[in-house]
């Protein structure tokens, strides 16, 4: 198959081609998420050298296995974030033995910078990104941090409530108010 | 239930679904999710707002290199791939795995290790050798069937990273889902498993997932025995 073939596929039509070994179906496949997949493994692990590995291994792991992709349960894009969000989270917490250091004040993540380049399906990306930026730029400051410290740092409540020495309800009644949060902002987007 | 009982519920869907939850705090909730379907409607709703927080990260551009390599290695692998096999036997990760004729309630299949791997290379160069399936030989699955259900054994188990459990998953046709059993091996590098429903299962495979389990697998199988129907 040409790639140009391939570049007209949706991700569902990509992954069996992937299952069956085509590289074409592959290579356009990392073309549309690389970027992404790079940018949520250098948010988590912090450093270029380790997120490239991190990059590398998620999508050998989707290439090699790419035919357990289940689209009952999601987007090809939502399942593949998904497998280098846990890479990067291994990465951190083996690097760290565990207790990745994380700067309680680093809000990057409430920040929006356009990319250097951009295309029409990544304009339509970040229109999304940005409608959950501003959802957690709204959230209260201790409902953004416990959410951030779990989702990107890998800690689990206990241990967030342990750092921030409040009690374990409570870190999981802001995940779920700061969750909720965001679910609403998102469907007001889709009206 | 009680709607302070519902809250302190919902609290935990929403660490669940962030992976925050103990792995027996996830295994309870999943328990109860098979049996609630307000719960299971509530999960379901917030689950967007954490698949969204990874769009919402800053982009940086990927290194061309990456692109390069990765080809590099996905081109090599592709001219060397046998040609695809018939659906029934399953491949994973470049190896393939066949059922044994055995006794008839007995599936037992030899299958390959995919060390415990992930991040536990080198991270801090670009040259780090990826495992992810099927290159370690040495773990054996054995699936007994009763009736409905059955009990997953398996052997030579390497130990888990601490922040690593196993879950199990069944898979009917193309679609994949858990099992409902998150479990870590004994010190010997043995684990059982129960399969609560065999009806239909096609595939049973194994998983190291984060603790808490996943929704769906984010790694390639460790085992994967295929059912005969």
């Amino acid at each position: 198959m040409r790639t140009s073939k391939a570049e007209r596929l949706a991700d569902e039509e990509l992954m069996p081609l992937i299952g069956e070994k085509n590289p074409d179906a592959f290579e356009v496949f990392y073309d549309r998420h690389g970027g992404v997949a790079y940018s949520l493994a250098y948010r988590i692990v912090g450093e270029r050298g380790a997120a490239e590995d991190v990059t590398q291994e998620a999508f050998i792991s989707i290439w090699r296995s790419g035919a357990r992709y289940d689209a009952a349960r999601g987007s090809v894009r939502t399942w593949m974030l998904g497998i280098v969000r846990n890479r990067a989270i291994d990465a951190l917490r083996s690097k760290a033995g565990r207790a990745p250091k994380l700067d309680f004040d680093d809000d990057s993540i409430l920040e929006h910078r356009p990319a250097a380049e951009q295309t029409e399906s990544e304009a339509m990306e970040r229109e999304t990104a940005q409608e959950v930026r501003g959802a957690l730029g709204e959230l209260p400051g201790e409902q953004a941090k416990v959410i951030q410290l779990a989702y990107f740092g890998g800690f689990s409540h206990s241990e967030i409530a342990g750092m921030l020495g409040v009690p374990l309800g409570t870190v999981k009644g802001r995940m779920r108010l700061g969750l909720e949060k965001i679910r609403g902002e998102l469907a007001e987007g889709l009206t | 239930m009680s709607e302070n009982g519902h809250e302190h519920r919902s609290d935990a869907l929403a660490a669940y679904l962030l992976g925050a939850l103990e792995p027996g705090e996830a295994a309870e909730l999943e328990r109860h999710l098979a049996g609630c379907e307000e719960c299971r409607t509530e999960l379901e709703w917030l689950r967007p707002a954490v698949q969204q927080l990874p769009e919402s990260v800053q982009r940086v551009e990927a290194p061309p290199e990456l692109r390069g390599r990765l080809m590099e290695q996905v081109r090599s692998e592709a001219e060397s791939a046998p040609a695809p096999r018939p659906a029934r036997r399953q491949r994973v990760g470049g190896w393939s795995l066949r059922p044994v004729a055995g006794l008839a309630a007995l599936v037992l299949v030899v299958a390959a290790v995919a060390a415990y791997a992930i991040g536990s290379g080198d991270s801090g160069g670009a040259n780090t050798t990826t495992v992810v399936a099927g290159h370690s030989p040495g773990v054996v699955a054995e699936v007994v069937r009763d009736g409905g259900s059955g009990t997953l054994h398996l052997t030579n188990l390497h130990q888990l990273p601490p922040d690593k459990v196993l879950q199990a998953w069944v898979q009917r046709g193309k679609q994949v889902v858990s099992a409902k059993t998150l479990f870590v091996p004994n010190q010997d590098g043995t684990a059982s498993a129960t399969i609560d429903d065999m009806e239909g299962v096609n595939t049973v495979m194994v998983t190291a997932e984060p603790r808490g389990g996943s929704v769906q697998p984010t790694s390639a199988p460790i085992v994967s025995v295929a059912i005969p129907q």
